[in-house]
């Protein structure tokens, strides 16, 4: 009988928790296939092999995609309109975030350079990397 | 296995209801089951979906259906899978008759949501997405859907226009039919000027939160010996699933599950895209009509918001795409959405879709997601 590896990963409350501390993104590399994800699992979502291994992802990348929330989340009342983005991290692995700055599409474009910035805000926030000071 | 109908489907008219859930549940069910000829005692089992039920502070709303319809010693379970619940219910109703573990089942899905300010219905839609990674980031059910529009403009420079065409097709299918939400018309205009909610999504991209309840009773072909409808043969029904994340799909230009169940029902059903009258599609953002249209194989990818702008899935054309309005306009009950798309195969193949006919209606596939495309259902019907 198989048992799960000795270094399961670590909890969803820790990947939002820890940057806190450290300003590094958490995340998981896949041991067989070398995706690197951000999501919380046991096993990789793209090839199925069990065992993840604990990473600090990038935290500058590329915005994939993105939309302008006029209408926000219960927890962002006071901060739309903001950008929700979906970013891909230099050097592998994507992740979902904020920016907190961005207020119209025109500020922001697929393809812009953005980089990791935690503030006091809930979530995994990003600023332009034209951007100097950090958001908040 | 055996062969499969759908021989009764009814639903209320969406938007806002005054009653409970529990009651318009019952009332549709029993709607449908005297409609099939059938009686409450035929059901061997009631599966239920009712996703945010516990809005209205009641879970476990099956028993009191079956109650309600003079059945209490029947079985029940809820069966949940976001926007995609009353479709997954019917797929285990298939699963037990063609299995031949039951003779007759009865599928009921139903929401309501009215009660509740649009800040808290908003919040109840983005459970059904991740919702540390993804709502906990800011995003919204809209947000997510307009994150998959931006990559979709980006790949294919389409113009706002093409989604407009979608907005106005639904409405104006909407608009004849007597269990829609909205039954009005909207002209490109009212579209472009109406107000931006996560762009590039406006107002009239967005399926609106409605209240509605809609029910289907699946029987055994063998079970059916006078049947007084014309029966739906269920010629497939299949189920897949995706990554729920954004952030670790392959590519934002469709929707893994989608594309993985239509490849399911299309195998199970022996029939191609090419061979299917008319389509019901999980159109709750104008782009998801787009890349259902894609995902199901009718058209290649990155064509068909420009086809749609072209004409060619208005109701009267080549391929008829929610004749019933769709999520768009005939409302999104998240957790009766499934069943009442069977509702309007069901109406269209019996005559009942008057003033709102398909030119043909032998065939017919329907697309039922669950949120993001973490699920997906797609059923495919034809007359016997």
């Amino acid at each position: 009988m198989s048992s799960l590896p000795s270094d399961a990963p670590h909890s969803i409350a820790e990947y939002f928790h820890g940057y806190e501390e450290d300003g590094k993104i958490r995340g998981f590399r896949c041991r067989s296939c070398g995706l690197a994800t951000a999501t919380w699992g046991l096993a990789c979502s793209r090839c199925g092999a069990i065992g993840l291994e604990e990473i600090d992802l990038p935290t500058r990348g590329k915005v994939l995609a993105y939309t302008i929330l006029h209408v926000p989340g219960d927890e962002f009342l006071n901060d739309a309109p903001y950008a929700y983005v979906v970013v891909e991290l230099d050097g592998g692995g994507r992740v979902t975030g904020w920016m907190p700055t961005v207020k119209q599409e025109s500020d922001l474009a697929i393809g812009d350079a953005v980089r990791f910035a935690p503030s006091y805000k809930p979530g995994v926030q990003f600023v332009k990397d034209s951007e100097g000071a950090r958001s908040g | 296995m055996r062969e499969t109908w759908v021989v009764g489907a009814a639903s209320n008219r969406f938007g806002k209801m005054k009653e409970s859930g529990r009651e318009a549940a019952t009332r549709v069910a029993m709607e449908a089951i005297l409609q099939s000829g059938l009686a409450p005692k035929d059901i061997g089992y009631t599966f239920v979906s009712n996703a945010f039920g516990i809005s209205e502070h009641q879970g476990h709303i099956g028993p009191l259906i079956n109650n309600g319809l003079g059945i209490p010693g029947v079985p029940s379970a809820t069966i949940e899978s976001a926007c995609s619940s009353s479709s997954a219910a019917l797929h285990e109703a298939f699963v037990h008759v063609a299995g031949g573990f039951l003779d007759a089942a009865l599928v009921v899905g139903v929401e309501k949501l009215s009660h509740l300010d649009t800040l808290a219905a908003t919040s109840y839609f983005a459970v059904g997405a991740d919702y540390p990674f993804e709502a906990k980031n800011g995003a919204t059910f809209p947000g997510l859907y307009a994150t998959l529009a931006s990559a979709y403009r980006h790949a294919y420079s389409t113009k706002d226009e093409m989604f407009g065409a979608i907005a106005l097709k639904n409405h104006a299918n909407a608009a004849r039919n007597p269990h829609a939400h909205f039954q009005k018309e909207i002209s490109m205009e009212t579209y472009l000027g109406s107000p931006m909610i996560a762009s590039p999504l406006r107002l009239y991209d967005c399926c609106p939160f409605s209240d509605g309840a809609a029910a289907v009773v699946v029987a055994a072909k063998e079970f059916m010996t006078r049947p007084v409808t014309e029966p739906l043969v269920i010629r497939a029904s299949a189920r897949a699933g995706s990554v729920t994340d954004m952030q670790d799909r392959p590519d934002l230009l469709g929707l893994p599950s989608a594309r993985l169940a239509a490849e399911k029902a299309f195998r199970q059903a022996k029939m191609s895209p090419k061979e299917i009258d008319f389509l019901e599609v999980h159109d709750c953002f104008t782009i998801a009509e787009a890349l259902a249209l894609e995902d199901l194989g009718f058209f290649p990818r990155g064509t068909a918001a420009q086809e749609s702008l072209e004409g060619v899935t208005a109701r009267d054309a080549k391929l008829p795409v929610n004749p019933s309005g769709g999520l768009k306009a005939k409302g999104h009950p998240v957790s009766a959405t499934g069943a009442s798309q069977v509702v309007e195969v069901f109406e269209q193949m019996n005559g009942l879709a008057k003033g709102r006919e398909v030119p043909k209606a032998e065939t017919a596939l329907t697309h039922n997601v669950g949120a993001t495309g973490g699920s997906c259902s797609v059923h495919i019907f034809s007359r016997r």
